[in-house]
């Protein structure tokens, strides 16, 4: 797994590539709760992720609950076929603000 | 005994060099293959998760091998992953030096996968499916399983704990 973070105004989008599984979903998490710390919006680019288990998703729910904890939009954007089977097979789909591109998601979270 | 299918064989032999590379233990990786394209493996692997990917790098391929699309084989190799995950955080407790066996065969137009490991005993309370749109996390592995796999099958050895689960494999026109 690979991971960029850049900033755009006041949103940090956080781009993540290769496969998450129970090895480094820990990392990830560790990651997504930093930038969404150090920013007042997070956006995630899932477009290049190529696999993703049920600990990945544990860690981007849990990141979505503490976004709602400190009252942060978090928004995903440019899901990958691979994720969105995931997350439609896991039924959590509809509890994330999920848009098709990047300037989409940035307009959603204004 | 029939000779292994080309692209199987291949996939088979880079999973048993990976697997050694790494100091896993293989068994007969492709070995068995009978009539009518019936074959078996068999491995013993660590529950050390770094294995991961490899385990989904075989499994992939031997599906879309089968004919599963590639979105239907990541989906099989995801339930295979979390039964395993499953096995790795609940039986072992995250500890790395479990031991857990796999046996994947093929017979009667089906796939079926045999997982036994020699730790704690799943809680029944937790083989359940999660609540649909649930902030939770819990019970995913478990809801993915039951979502892809025809049966699914927990039982209780002597040795420890098995799981059988099965896929019925389509039938290409």
């Amino acid at each position: 797994m690979k991971t960029s973070v850049r900033d755009q105004g006041i949103v940090r989008i956080v781009s993540v590539e290769g496969d998450i599984d129970l090895g480094n979903s820990g990392d990830l998490r560790k990651i997504l709760f930093d930038a969404l710390r150090d920013s007042g919006k997070l956006a995630l680019n899932l477009g290049a992720i190529r696999y993703i288990d049920s600990s990945g998703i544990a860690t981007l729910i849990e990141v979505l609950r503490e976004s709602k904890r400190v009252n942060k939009d978090l928004v995903l954007f440019a899901m990958s076929p691979a994720v969105r089977d995931v997350f439609k097979l896991t039924h959590v789909i509809k509890i994330f603000q999920v848009y098709e591109t990047e300037e989409q998601a940035l307009g959603g979270a204004a | 005994m029939e000779a292994l299918h080309p692209l199987m064989a291949r996939c088979l032999s880079g999973a048993s060099d990976l697997f050694s590379s790494r100091g896993m233990k293989v068994q007969a990786m492709g070995a068995r293959q009978g009539l009518n394209g019936h074959f078996q493996i068999a491995w013993v692997i660590p529950s050390d998760p770094t294995f991961l990917p490899i385990v989904r790098a075989t499994l992939e391929q031997l599906c879309t091998v089968l004919g599963w699309s590639e979105s239907e084989a990541k989906l099989i190799t995801l339930a295979l992953e979390e039964a395993l995950t499953n096995v790795i955080r609940h039986a072992y407790c995250n500890r790395a030096d479990g031991v857990i066996e796999l046996l994947c065969e093929k017979s009667d137009g089906k796939l079926q996968f045999v997982l036994s490991d020699s730790g704690t005993a799943p809680d029944p309370a937790r083989i359940c499916a999660r609540q649909d749109d649930s902030m939770e996390a819990g019970g995913m592995g478990t809801h993915i399983i039951r979502g892809v796999m025809d049966t699914v099958d927990y039982q209780s050895i002597p040795s420890g704990n098995r799981l059988v689960m099965t896929k019925r494999i389509r039938q290409i026109p």
